[in-house]
């Protein structure tokens, strides 16, 4: 009996302890392992993670539109907001452990591999999808390069390009860390703008005209691509790119300005933007959280009362602000675009097409589409704007600084026509963001940005 | 009188049994040898026979013995063993209390072991410390108690997570929180409720009333036998069992008391805010001009703009926030600091249990209800729960029994430090502003910042825990020598959280927001293990455990949130009429181990210990799933020695000392998997990489050595404790930072190590130990030194980038700007530059390690008096080495350069004017200087703090027998009286509850609290 007993114990105990044994192998429940990525249509829902990432907060569903704008303050917008990260971008006053700084380039990178994961798999993609996932992954891929160069590199407008340092150009995906191959060292600008080209031009190649789901189409990348042609000056092919997308009659202007902003979904004028729903948004940070004042956002970015100056007083355009406090208890006025959340985030708008042909061809001496003075006044007779009688490149920024206010414009087109931001030179140091510091820690082969 | 009946039943069989067995009856009783009172259930046994018998009220006793007897044991707890001689004579027998330090056993994994025969490093903390203690969890009373464990409870709000960490922090990445075994089972110790707030802790769900013991495993020796888990050593809870006796003991304990915050800040009041402003304006103006920044013709230009502009003038703060009243003439001065507290918070505690049994089947059950309020509003902690744990002989052979507690428990929460609407901030609400906003006679909604008193009228955030910890096990003696325990238990916790943010209030944006949260938590474990231990002779034992564990926890995490309520009316997620967002998780975990572990005494003084674990887990690859965690044990009992065992002064001398491996794998699941997570951009359901793989990952490694003694002085009148040691911890699990260009952030790696070491010592000398007066003191101190070593050049920092790990240093380092004091010419901070020299431009200033948040030196000291039935004690906490950042500093002591928040008052003595000799830098709005985060808001963390006074009165013997009761006594205390300390606030608080690395930062945390209580404990 006692003996039966004691070999009952140990047998039981043994065969438990094997049975446990399996029970070590435990799948996660909430994700998805490598492995799984194996058939088209996982492919196709890693693109859809590309645009996730666009409409993070470090991308289009903030950083891009925001960041840029306190950069290039110049008396229009004011930071009264207790983040000190974003009032130190606004008085130039930035350190290279500043967390905006780092989520930008992290996020980036986030969407450049998901775009270079998608490039590489795209064998495993359907035929009758293979163009259209890997035209959205060169569209991800371009736009995300190259709002990071202009954000971390001197701008192309130096003349230096070719030795100025961008950003490292990573063409492949990470599958699995490498300690020596992971470091890449920064590109010139000019080679990161070489391949936002190739990458646009092949998207335009590949995109269809018309996509589901306010996904990218060929227009989208032609937008793109002729804000990097006017970056580099090189008008004719801006105003070419503008002029066929105006052409195209795909898109039109939205009746009146506020109707441009706060859809649901891509307006008439949109040729790309970055979709929010209730569920799925860039979440607590967001344009509506600091655009939008007290008690729906916090309130932090007002704009400066200089901003009504620069309109004509019948110009519906100035009369799209918001009075209101802010979360620390500031008095002033918002800005209207962004007083909603979980609203689409226009891109590349239609109006811009317009100002960037116009000045193409100004710049150029060209008319493709139509002549400059009429593009300018079609954009400000929309708005109710007094028609102008001539028009210079000046004034063509003057109305993009207008029409684009708070869209992270102003930033770009004045660095690229080298004017003066908030007393400092357009090549000034202080002007683009450090390389981050944790990734100056992480990579040694990364060289700091002048000033930093 | 059922129990009457079952014992008349039990006698009258013993009488039956006595006729066939030829029986004789003997009497006697049983007194205390030190002053003759007699000892109740003491028991009285047959030597060499089954029958026994207890003694009764007046320690008389009568038992019927086998004719064939010679003599009776007699035994009772804290008493000496006495074997008495049969001679037909009513037998008085005198019982000496036993020295306690030869028979105090310690619990030990998977089994107990005599305090005497230990050679690990363990500390023992028995109900009396951990009962009645004015704080929601026990771990609060561990602090100063047990040299070598950290206590932080990081702030006065009730429910929040406790950070201890066991001989200094021994994990960078990885979690360095001990293990919990209650009753043989791992608890549940991680927080539950949703990840935006302060973690919470669910060792708060038990009854601290119920603990028989504390036991702290801080060796390798006593932790390894909890293998890959162990590292930052293992505590072991043990709950109350049953006590056989002839008496069903019940114990009730009622207690009430009211508490306020331990210390405060010192804030600006209207007249000085007012002042302030006024100055700081001046400042303003003075340094435009002086610089020419913005061109003004005159002085009186600059001193109007900055006086009136509508972003940078200084009126309209007072004209908008007076809301109408007369700012001028200090029409209104509100202490919004004293807004943030409930004034004399009460907490009401009711304990009653009931202890009893005989030889056969012995129980304990109690029963508690705990409300209590903390010292902030609208925060507050209540319980009720009971446990029932019992045992049974089902015969010679076969013991089983069952721990059960089941306890409900409600935590009505805050939002955390960093929210607008937590009272916290309240104190940087202007003294201008009044409560009450006079044209609406409501609160006052047009502060600074959104008022977290308005908010607290429409804001509730509830959470609710369900806890049930069940233990069942069996022993089975297989042969005398050899036993087979087998223990099942679960640990099910199930959570369903609340929280609601009205349309009014800030947090609801104007249109309502709520969530809910609905955690469950289910552990099942078991532990079967053999117990050998052969009786070779007197002068060789052997005790071998050898068995297997098997534990798995599976997770599921149901949350969702939605906004846009119609109204304040329906306030769970049925009102909202948005959902925007809602997902369920499920997380498991299993971990699959086998242990040995062998004592051997030789001569009863020399003692070894050998003990090996294998340990598997989820948590890692197939190529490294087991890990090995052996260690090895001596000690030597010197004073058992023919050269030391005559002393008179030495009574007890033991050196011992270990050296053994344990493990960390405390970094949460799939770490080391690829994994591509769920994106939802709207309509395109995706895909996005979230983490890299790293199939060779596995156990963080600590190698432990510890040296130690025991000691005891004039038959054990002083005794204490010496111990030294090392910890070296290699393999960390490093979250290291990856280079973001290959779109991940982190991977989790084994590089780089850490090192503790430190000595620890405890004395208790019984200072007086008269019939009547008793003295006793007790000391300790620890000190510990942590630094961490080559961690492969890794940066590691906290979210906030104010502290990391740095080579060489502690964990935890303060790495910030250096503030080297203010311009006298200037007014400007100034802070030590790249150079090496002073500089007053910030950017160029230099981040360095300027200090720590972990302490070098920690201990205890307590004083206990008695009298008659007189009781009191006096218990003093000190730590010192330490630093603490006022985080909050750059909004209340900047000198308004971040904002108009109301100010600390030693921001008065700020620079002025050319040649002020001052530490505080210019003041202004616009040109003030110092307000970013530096050294300057570092202060020293050091504290002595009186942490209890307890005055106790015992009712008299008469006075008892009279009421017909056992005992009685009342009792008052005090925690938290007096606190030393040169940190401007509380000392005792860190925003960042339970990390590594982020520690010591104060950003307008809640003090401690300061408690008085008013005690009963009635036994009947």
């Amino acid at each position: 009996m006692k003996k039966l007993l004691n070999i009952l114990i140990i047998t039981s105990l043994l065969f438990f302890a094997a049975s446990c044994s399996k029970k070590l192998d435990v799948l996660p429940q909430n994700y998805a392992t490598a492995d799984l990525i194996k058939s088209s249509s996982d492919v196709e829902a890693l693109i859809f993670g590309g645009y996730t990432q666009l409409q993070d907060y470090g991308a289009f569903g903030q950083e891009f539109l925001m960041v840029p704008d306190l950069l290039a303050s110049d008396s229009q917008l004011v930071w009264v907001g207790t983040y000190s990260q974003y009032k130190d971008i606004r008085n130039k006053k930035i350190v290279s452990s500043n967390s905006v700084v780092t989520h930008i380039w992290g996020n980036g990178y986030n969407a450049i591999n998901i775009a270079n994961t998608v490039l590489d798999k795209i064998i495993l993609v359907d035929s009758s999808k293979k163009d259209l996932l890997e035209g959205e992954a060169r569209f991800i891929r371009a736009t995300i390069y190259f709002e990071l160069v202009g954000l971390y590199g001197k701008p192309y407008a130096d003349g230096n390009a070719a030795t100025n340092l961008g950003v490292p150009l990573v063409l492949l995906p990470t599958y699995a860390y490498d300690a020596v191959k992971n470091k890449p060292a920064r590109a010139t600008v000019k080679e990161v703008y070489n391949l936002v080209i190739a990458d646009l031009l092949i998207a335009i190649n590949k995109l269809p005209e018309k996509n589901t789901d306010s996904r990218a189409t060929s227009y989208s990348a032609k937008a793109i691509l002729s804000r990097v042609y006017l970056n580099m000056g090189d008008y004719t092919n801006a105003a070419l790119k503008a002029n066929g997308i105006i052409d195209s009659a795909k898109f039109s202007l939205a009746s009146t300005y506020d109707v441009a902003f706060n859809n649901n979904s891509n307006s008439p004028e949109d040729i790309f933007a970055v979709q929010q729903s209730t569920q799925s948004n860039a979440g607590g940070n967001s344009l509506a959280t600091f655009y939008a004042p007290q008690a729906l956002g916090r309130g932090d970015a007002q704009i400066d009362n200089n901003f009504k100056s620069i309109f004509d007083p019948n110009d519906f355009r100035v009369s799209f602000i918001t009075e209101g406090y802010s979360i620390s208890g500031a008095n002033g006025i918002y800005t209207n675009k962004w007083a909603l959340f979980y609203k689409a985030i226009p891109v590349a708008r239609l109006a811009e097409m317009y100002l960037t042909r116009g000045e193409a061809n100004l710049a150029a001496g060209t008319q493709v589409g139509a002549l400059p003075l009429d593009d300018i006044n079609f954009v400000r007779a929309r708005s109710g704007a007094a028609a102008l009688n001539s028009v210079t490149q000046i004034d063509f920024a003057a109305e993009r600084f207008r029409e684009l206010a708070f869209e992270g414009d102003r930033y770009w087109t004045k660095k690229r026509l080298q004017l003066n931001i908030d007393g400092l030179g357009f090549d000034d140091n202080k002007l683009i963001l450090p390389i981050p510091q944790r990734e100056m820690d992480a990579n040694n082969n990364l060289k700091q940005n002048t000033g930093y | 009188m059922r129990k009457n009946s079952i014992s008349i039943i039990v006698m009258l069989l013993w009488s039956i049994h006595s006729i066939f067995a030829q029986t004789k009856e003997i009497t006697g009783k049983v007194t205390d040898a030190k002053d003759g009172t007699p000892i109740v259930g003491a028991t009285v046994k047959a030597k060499g026979f089954n029958t026994s018998t207890a003694t009764g009220q007046d320690g008389n006793f009568k038992i019927s013995v086998d004719n064939k007897a010679q003599s009776l044991e007699i035994s009772y707890i804290g008493f000496n063993r006495l074997v008495v001689q049969v001679t037909g004579k009513p037998i008085a027998v005198q019982l000496q209390q036993s020295d306690k330090s030869l028979t105090e056993v310690v619990v030990v994994g998977y089994g107990k072991a005599l305090k005497k025969d230990v050679t690990g490093s363990i500390s023992r903390l028995g109900s009396k410390d951990v009962e009645n203690f004015p704080a929601p969890s026990f771990e609060s009373s561990i602090q100063g108690k047990a040299p070598g464990v950290v206590v932080s409870s990081g702030s006065g709000k009730l429910g929040q997570a406790i950070q201890i960490n066991i001989r200094g922090i021994s994990s960078i990445s990885a979690s360095s929180q001990p293990l919990y075994v209650i009753d043989g089972l791992p608890a549940t110790t991680g927080s539950m409720s949703d990840g935006t707030n302060d973690a919470t802790n669910p060792l708060a769900d038990i009854n601290p009333n119920d603990i028989e013991s504390v036991e702290i495993l801080k060796d390798a020796s006593s932790a390894a036998i909890y293998g890959a888990r162990a590292a930052n050593g293992v505590v072991l809870i043990t709950t109350k069992k049953g006590k056989e006796g002839k008496k069903t003991i019940l114990s009730l304990d009622l207690s009430h008391g009211i508490s306020n915050p331990a210390r405060k800040l010192s804030f600006l009041n209207a007249k000085q805010y007012v002042g302030l402003l006024e100055q700081s304006k001046i400042n303003d103006a003075t340094y435009d001009i002086a610089n020419n920044v913005s061109g003004f013709a005159t002085y009186a230009d600059a001193l109007d703009f900055y006086k009136n502009d509508p972003y940078s003038g200084y009126q309209r703060v007072l004209d908008q926030f007076s809301l109408g009243t007369d700012w001028k003439n200090g029409a209104v001065n509100s202490d919004w600091q004293k807004a943030l507290f409930h004034k004399d918070a009460p907490t009401n505690q009711v304990n009653l249990s009931a202890t009893g049994g005989n030889d056969k089947t012995r129980f304990f059950i109690s029963g508690f209800y705990n409300t209590q309020d903390a010292i902030v509003i609208n925060n507050k902690f209540s319980r009720y729960g009971t446990r029932f744990n019992i045992d049974h002989n089902a015969s010679d052979k076969l013991i089983f029994g069952l721990n059960l507690a089941v306890n409900r428990s409600q935590l009505d929460r805050i939002t955390n430090d960093d929210a607008f609407s937590t009272p916290g901030q309240l104190v940087a609400q202007l003294p201008i502003s009044p409560f009450i906003d006079p044209s609406t006679g409501l609160p006052n909604k047009q502060t600074l910042y959104p008022s977290g008193i308005y908010d607290a009228l429409y804001d509730f955030d509830k959470q609710v825990t369900f806890r049930t910890l069940g233990n069942a096990y069996a022993n089975y003696k297989i042969l005398p020598s050899l036993s087979f325990q087998t223990e099942l238990g679960a640990d099910i916790l199930n959570l369903s959280q609340i929280a609601f943010a009205g349309k009014e209030s800030q947090d609801g944006a104007g249109i309502g927001k709520g969530s809910t949260v609905i955690t469950q938590s289910v552990s099942l474990n078991t532990n079967n293990y053999f117990t050998y231990s052969p009786t070779i002779n007197d002068n060789n034992k052997l005790n071998v455990v050898a068995g297997m564990s098997y534990l798995q926890n599976n997770n599921e995490h149901t949350y969702a949130q939605g906004e846009k309520y119609p109204s304040d009316a329906v306030k769970n997620l049925a009102g909202a009429t948005s959902i925007t967002g809602a997902s369920t998780t499920q997380d498991k975990y299993t971990f699959l181990s086998y242990f040995l572990r062998a004592n051997y005494t030789l001569f009863g003084k020399f003692l070894f210990s050998v003990s090996d674990r294998i340990d598997g887990s989820s948590r890692f690859g197939p190529t490294s799933k087991y890990g090995n965690f052996p260690a090895v044990s001596a000690g030597w009992i010197l004073s058992d020695e023919n050269f030391l065992k005559n002393s008179n002064t030495l009574s007890f001398l033991k050196l011992r000392a270990s050296y053994g491996l344990t493990g960390n794998s405390e970094i949460g699941e799939q770490q080391f998997r690829s994994l591509y997570s769920v994106a939802n951009y709207p309509g395109l359901p995706g895909f996005t990489p979230t983490q890299l793989a790293n199939p060779n990952l596995k156990w963080e490694k600590s190698k432990q050595t510890d040296i130690g003694l025991n000691f005891g002085f004039f038959k054990n009148r002083i005794t204490g404790e010496l111990d030294y040691y090392k910890k070296h911890t290699s393999d960390l699990l490093l979250n290291t930072n990856i280079p973001l260009t290959t779109g991940y952030a982190t991977i989790y790696q084994n590089a780089g190590t850490l090192d503790n070491s430190g000595v620890e010592f405890a004395i208790t000398s019984r200072n007086v130990d008269g019939r009547n007066f008793k003295w006793t003191t007790s000391f300790n101190i620890a000190y510990n030194k942590n630094k961490v070593g080559d961690i492969n050049g890794q940066v590691i920092e906290s979210n906030d980038g104010l502290q990391r790990a740095v080579q060489g240093y502690a964990v935890g380092s303060f790495y910030m700007q250096k503030f080297m004091g203010v311009d006298k010419q200037t007014g400007d901070a100034l802070y030590l530059g790249k150079d090496g020299k002073n500089t007053s431009d910030y950017t160029l200033a230099v981040r360095q390690v300027v200090g720590k948040y972990t302490p070098n030196y920690t201990g205890g000291f307590t004083n206990t008096f008695s009298y008659k039935g007189l009781d009191l004690s006096a218990f003093f906490y000190f730590l010192t080495g330490n630093n603490i950042y006022n985080a909050a500093g750059r909004f209340m002591s900047d000198g308004f350069y971040n904002g108009f928040d109301n100010q600390t008052t030693d921001i008065l003595k700020g620079w002025t004017k050319p040649g002020d000799i001052t530490n505080v830098p210019r003041t202004g709005y616009n040109f003030g200087s110092g307000a970013s985060n530096s050294s300057r808001w570092l202060y020293k963390g050091d504290y002595l703090r009186l942490k209890n006074v307890t005055f106790g009165y015992s009712l008299p013997k008469s006075l008892i027998a009279a009421l017909n009761i056992s005992s009685a006594r009342f009792y008052v205390s005090g925690n938290n009286l007096l606190t030393f300390t040169k940190y401007p606030g509380d000392p005792e608080v860190n925003t960042n509850v339970v990390n590594n690395i982020a520690g010591g930062e104060d950003f307008y945390t809640i003090p401690q609290a300061k408690t008085f209580t008013f005690g009963l404990n009635i036994k009947f």
